[in-house]
């Protein structure tokens, strides 16, 4: 625990946490950057699954929306670990918030295995996506939407955040 | 704050009262479950419309037309769009009253949300008609694109400061 003291008490969780302005820009760029993440992640699940888009490859759906997941990704998790820091000592016992990370994780796994095969079957527009493909698409999906849903059952469960 | 109306307020009154929203209200996981549906909602509409405003301003994928990519998106679009407003509607609804009193919320709802949808509208139109059709992308169409990012980022922060004016209300 002396840990996550030390991090809610160091100078930029205190300036992050204490300054009105600068905690509300947080959360904006936390809840956009997760719209973007998510957004992107279910528009190529979809496209996996065969229910968006075919008449464009997996390669190009991809291929667009993967720098955009990317991009809401990194400023996600920065934004989201600095709202994080400035209650330390609250959210770090709190078991939905454990459920949310766990969750995160998964579909930050099944995300990357997602677009590790998206291009690999991008590469052929020939290429017919096994059904384990699209089993993979969707647990991705339901992970994502997943993690939206442990993340407001963080306050709804524990008045915490 | 603008002050509504007391047929506003009747409107809200009512509306609170329904057996839907007092459902929504009253349960441990209908509300968390309704703001997952409004989110993945909100997920959809936002990356499907700013994707393609990135590809008018240059940032992404410079190798497919804006047009092909407005195009591709369209229906999903509008799903992701659909999901957001049933779901935003349904948390209104649990304590309209109050939201109707909130100067966050009156922001989002009056001012920066009908400006970004009609902004939106405009982009996505006239993307695939002429703005993503040629090699150029002309400079108005990059103009469109930055602003009707700007305008759902100003959505995002009015609904940001929507738990923050509950508090005082």
């Amino acid at each position: 625990m002396w840990f996550f003291q030390w991090l809610e008490n160091t100078s930029w969780a205190r300036f992050a946490d204490d300054n009105l302005k600068v905690a509300t820009a947080f959360e904006i760029t936390h809840y956009f950057s997760m719209f973007l993440l998510v957004g992107s992640i279910i528009v190529v699940d979809l496209r996996l699954m065969g229910l968006i888009g075919r008449r464009r490859t997996i390669g190009e759906v991809s291929a667009e929306f993967f720098p955009l997941m990317w991009i809401g990704m990194v400023l996600n998790f920065f934004s989201g670990f600095v709202m994080f820091a400035g209650d330390a000592t609250t959210f770090a016992p709190n078991w939905v918030f454990h459920i949310k990370l766990s969750v995160i994780c998964l579909a930050v796994i099944f995300g990357v295995i997602v677009q590790f095969q998206a291009r690999k079957w991008g590469q052929d527009e020939s290429t017919q996506i096994p059904a384990w493909g699209k089993g993979l698409a969707l647990i991705s999906l339901l992970l994502w939407v997943g993690s939206i849903l442990a993340a407001v059952e963080v306050p709804s469960l524990t008045n915490v955040g | 704050m603008i002050v509504p109306s007391e047929g506003v307020v009747d409107f809200c009154n009512w509306l609170q009262n329904t057996p839907y929203a007092l459902a929504i209200a009253g349960s441990t996981w209908a509300y968390p479950f309704v703001q997952t549906t409004h989110f993945t909602g909100l997920s959809i509409w936002l990356a499907t419309s700013l994707v393609v405003d990135f590809r008018l301003l240059g940032w992404i994928g410079k190798s497919y037309k804006p047009s092909e990519l407005a195009k591709s998106l369209f229906a999903w679009n509008w799903i992701g769009f659909a999901i957001a407003v049933v779901g935003g509607a349904s948390l209104f609804s649990t304590d309209a009253v109050a939201f109707s009193r909130n100067p966050a919320l009156q922001f989002k709802l009056l001012l920066f949300f009908p400006l970004a949808l009609i902004v939106h509208i405009f982009v996505q139109r006239r993307t695939m008609k002429s703005w993503g059709a040629g090699d150029v992308i002309p400079r108005f169409a990059q103009l469109a694109g930055l602003m009707e990012f700007l305008l759902w980022l100003s959505v995002a922060s009015a609904a940001a400061n929507i738990p923050y004016f509950e508090r005082f209300l």
